[in-house]
């Protein structure tokens, strides 16, 4: 999966500030630095935008990019958790 | 008594205000003697819609790194100011024993406007809209805190909330603690941001603002007769203290001595000033006394001077009582406002910058001094001239009172 959903590159870049050129797909939250409140409030912001509703711990903490896009992608479509 | 070195040193400033956000705008603002108050967009419709604003400089990108989105207005002014006060003393966290340096920062509010938007997000949306960090950004301390973090400041940290005086608070139990041998460096000021709607909307409740909307430059109008209340404002400012011996050791730079300061409480009322002042007028005898000097040896006044009918009248009485050879008084409330916990660390700044620069600046908007004490306020132009020894007044809701003495280094 080479195109992550474009909202959280948006997020990551200007609301916590990552370089952008460290955003790739196989990139973690921790290889980006986000903290546990840093992810916690991610999932708020993800929450607040999307819709999508997640515990920021178990999906977020150490997943890779691709797999938080495909969740987020996943979760948007179907309307919701 | 034990015997310990009560020399304390300021040899770093930093200040974010309203009249410039580094030394020479911020003093040239001061010297122009012009107010900064102005109407903001967010406060329009509301009974008071002008406020003393930090404006022009991007926090962001000036406070830098990962973490602005974790911080509150407050504490990235904090920061701002705590670095450029480090830097200013020639000091680098890269080098110095992290264990010996102190922070003590004063703050009234804290994050208010992050503590309303999670309250409406909650009402709206329900607890999963509400920030995990609403909390610790929220709190007073932390700009203590992030300080601390930024600077690898590990020896003790405080926080002060000691309404309007909590800057000058801070500066006074930073000198405390160097003088008590548990710090080496402190790191001492005050921050505050709470231009929101509701706190601006509350203080003007309560009668404490002006209600000059038709000229909110004419509004801050320290002991003029026609003055209605004080003008809000915003900022932080920060001093590097260390003892002077430490400074010379290590030969630094001693832009003036803390020779003493004083703090009282009215115990009287929430928020008007005890009867006369005479317990305020306690606090700055008490830091007199302890700089060493006679009353009649104070140079200078930097004044609480808040522009309300009731502080000036108090502080005016407190001044012609207890110094009666009339050293000049400025107030620089009059161009930067009331920055509330912020403004007794900015009048502390602006006052060693007084003493070095031997130039008092004048207070905005007072043309003439006319009720019945005998004050010599500089008025319209800065006026040249050196002076050796000045105190500084902060007074705060809760009865707090604080006075700081300076000595030129």
């Amino acid at each position: 999966m080479n195109t992550l959903h474009p909202k959280i590159a948006e997020v990551l870049t200007q609301t916590f500030k990552v370089p952008a050129e460290d955003i790739r797909p196989d990139s973690t939250m921790d290889s980006l630095e986000m903290d546990s409140l840093a992810v916690a409030e991610f999932a708020v912001i993800i929450k607040e935008h999307l819709g999508v509703d997640a515990d920021a711990d178990k999906l977020y903490k150490d997943a890779t990019l691709a797999e938080i896009s495909a969740f987020i992608g996943g979760a948007a479509m179907s309307g919701r958790r | 008594m034990t015997q310990v070195d009560m020399s304390v040193a300021v040899t770093g400033m930093g200040m974010v205000t309203p009249a410039g956000a580094d030394e020479e705008t911020f003093w040239a603002g001061l010297c122009a003697g012009r107010s900064t108050a102005r109407r903001q967009d967010e406060l329009a419709g509301l009974p008071v819609d002008f406020a003393c604003a930090v404006e022009g400089l991007d926090l962001d990108e000036a406070v830098g790194g990962r973490s602005v989105w974790r911080m509150a207005r407050f504490v990235k002014l904090a920061l701002i100011a705590a670095r450029q006060a480090v830097a200013d003393a020639g000091l680098s966290p890269a080098e110095w024993d992290g264990g010996r340096v102190g922070v003590v920062l004063g703050v009234g509010v804290g994050g208010v406007s992050v503590l309303i938007d999670g309250a409406r997000k909650l009402d709206a949306r329900g607890p999963d809209a509400v920030s995990p960090l609403l909390v610790p950004m929220m709190i007073p301390n932390a700009a203590a805190g992030e300080v601390a973090i930024a600077l690898g400041a590990r020896g003790p940290s405080m926080a002060p909330a000691t309404a309007c005086a909590s800057g000058a608070g801070a500066i006074a139990l930073g000198r405390d603690l160097l003088a008590t041998g548990q710090c080496d460096v402190v790191v001492a000021g005050g921050a505050e941001a709470v231009l929101t709607p509701l706190v601006v909307t509350a203080f003007a409740r309560m009668g404490a603002l002006s209600r000059r909307t038709a000229d909110p430059a004419g509004a801050s109008r320290p002991f003029a007769a026609d003055r209605d209340g004080f003008v809000i404002g915003e900022g932080a400012a920060v001093v590097v203290l260390e003892r002077t011996a430490d400074v010379r050791a290590r030969g630094g730079r001693s832009r003036a001595l803390l020779a003493g300061t004083g703090s009282t409480t009215d115990a009287y009322h929430p928020t008007a000033p005890g009867p006369n002042g005479t317990v305020a007028q306690a606090a700055v005898a008490a830091a007199v006394h302890q700089a060493g000097w006679r009353p009649d040896e104070v140079g200078h006044v930097n004044a609480h001077g808040t522009s309300t009918p009731l502080n000036d009248a108090m502080e005016a009485g407190l001044i012609s009582r207890l110094f009666p050879h009339r050293p000049p008084v400025t107030a620089p409330k009059g161009v930067v406002g009331h920055t509330l916990a912020a403004a007794g660390a900015i009048e502390a700044v602006a006052t060693v910058l007084t003493l070095e620069r031997g130039v008092i600046p004048p207070i905005a908007n007072l043309d003439a001094l006319p009720f019945d004490y005998d004050l010599d306020c500089v008025t319209k132009e800065p006026r040249v001239q050196q002076v050796e020894t000045a105190v500084s007044h902060s007074f705060g809701f809760g009865g707090h009172n604080v006075a700081l003495a300076f000595r030129r280094a």
